[in-house]
């Protein structure tokens, strides 16, 4: 029997002349994981998520497992909760600087090893329920920044290096729009989520697939947290500016794990308890807010399960990706379809993407 | 959320780069970020590359999940 998922979104772009007339998105499909776990222990589905998701496991495994806790009442001690931070920014961490080159740009050998190193070294930092002993975690910290040394990102000074490989990257970057349209400053926060999760746990499937508050949808991911410490008066972004954001971010997330003194940014991980046996979960994850809810029966079974996830948000079908591309004015030719999917990549999704363009009037 | 579908390695290839299959279907991916790669290895991808290795009865368990999970989603779209 054949796998019936569609792994994959897929994006039309409607020109009218050198103007992005429309943007169509068609979602991927999602695993109707209520269907499946309905009745079962709550715990059952724990060691199932790092075996389904392939990116941000972690996060994943950190959102259910808090998101049931409140559902049955109970709050991890201080110590734990720290560890499952610690292992989300490492996650993040790795992820944020896997997504430099997976699918965007040359992977030469020296930054394969130094990617290498960085997910190596991002294991050792501890599970989800246990941190990694001092000395483990302070090698791992130190293999994280030799290997983000390599490729020119300095944590000092959350940048990277000019004459370095992503110096170049960046400043080679095709992803210019002739013209892109200004864009409202609109962006998900911790103080969303109780919305967010009342909705989830409410509308089901019907929410996750396409969320929004009262009508708003906002954008989530590095470009999102770069605004929000920046307050920024827009919310549009050229790739490159993008990508300038998520090195920095890279650079700053290597320094909390070195100090950690100070809280990185609220809510990290935060979690809600919405009634008896009801709970909910946020992690703050690469490319965004993940969310988890969680009904459980009298006896600790599932009786309903959800999880909203950040590609949901930005590539919502009049979401963050769409508002910056409708309006927006392309160069002619194969330089302004580079640009547009210079851009769709820029939101990094967590699945592949397939991007084409139609003339409006034609369809 | 991407789904971890398992693929095997059924040839390697010079640059880095494998033919997998994924339920059956052959596809070329980088193996960049892979170490000591071998035909019949399984690997998690994501777009076009192999992030991490994964033993055989790891890869059969999630297959028959991902199958599970499928033949459910067809019978709530039925």
């Amino acid at each position: 029997m054949s796998l019936s998922f569609r792994n994959e979104i897929d994006i039309t772009v409607w020109l009218a002349g050198a103007t992005i007339a429309d943007v169509a998105i068609k979602p991927r499909s999602r695993p109707p994981l209520t269907r499946l776990f309905a009745g079962k222990p709550a715990a059952s589905l724990l060691p199932v998520l790092p075996r389904l998701f392939s990116l941000c496991s972690v996060a994943h495994q950190v959102a259910y497992l808090s998101a049931m806790e409140a559902a049955q009442g109970r709050e991890p001690a201080p110590a734990r909760l720290r560890s499952r931070i610690t292992a989300v920014i490492g996650e993040r961490l790795t992820e944020l600087l896997r997504g430099l080159f997976v699918g965007r740009a040359a992977l030469d050998g020296t930054s394969a090893a130094a990617v290498r190193a960085v997910m190596q070294a991002s294991a050792l930092l501890g599970g989800v329920d246990e941190a990694a002993p001092e000395a483990l975690h302070c090698e791992a910290i130190a293999q994280i920044r030799t290997a983000l040394g390599a490729l020119g990102i300095s944590s000092e000074a959350a940048a990277f290096e000019p004459g370095s490989a992503l110096a170049a990257s960046v400043a080679g970057c095709s992803g210019k729009l002739v013209a892109q349209p200004v864009v409202e400053p609109s962006f998900l926060t911790l103080a969303d989520d109780i919305e967010i999760v009342a909705r989830l746990l409410a509308d089901g499937a019907a929410y996750s697939d396409a969320p929004d508050l009262c009508g708003r949808i906002p954008e989530t991911g590095v470009w999102a947290r770069s605004a929000r410490r920046k307050e920024m008066s827009s919310s549009s972004g050229d790739p490159a500016a993008r990508l300038k954001a998520r090195i920095a971010e890279i650079g700053q997330l290597c320094a909390w794990l070195d100090h950690g003194a100070t809280d990185l940014e609220e809510g990290v991980v935060a979690s809600y308890r919405l009634g008896a046996g009801k709970g909910a979960a946020a992690v703050e994850c690469a490319r965004g807010r993940l969310y988890h809810a969680v009904a459980l029966d009298g006896e600790g079974r599932i009786v309903n399960f959800e999880f909203l996830a950040p590609t949901e948000w930005n590539f919502h079908a009049h979401g963050p990706l769409v508002r910056n591309l409708k309006g927006a004015t392309l160069a002619a030719g194969r330089q302004g379809q580079d640009a547009v999917r210079a851009l769709v990549g820029s939101f990094d999704p967590c699945v592949g993407f397939s991007l084409g363009f139609r003339e409006a009037g034609h369809a | 959320m991407c789904l971890a579908i398992p693929a095997e390695v059924t040839k390697l290839l010079p640059d880095e780069m494998a033919i997998v299959s994924i339920d059956g279907v052959s596809k070329e991916i980088s193996v960049a970020l892979i170490e000591d790669l071998a035909v019949g290895d399984y690997v998690i991808i994501h777009v076009g590359y192999a992030l991490t290795k994964i033993d055989p009865e790891e890869a059969r368990r999630t297959l028959e999940l991902l199958r599970e999970l499928s033949a459910a989603g067809e019978g709530a779209a039925s």
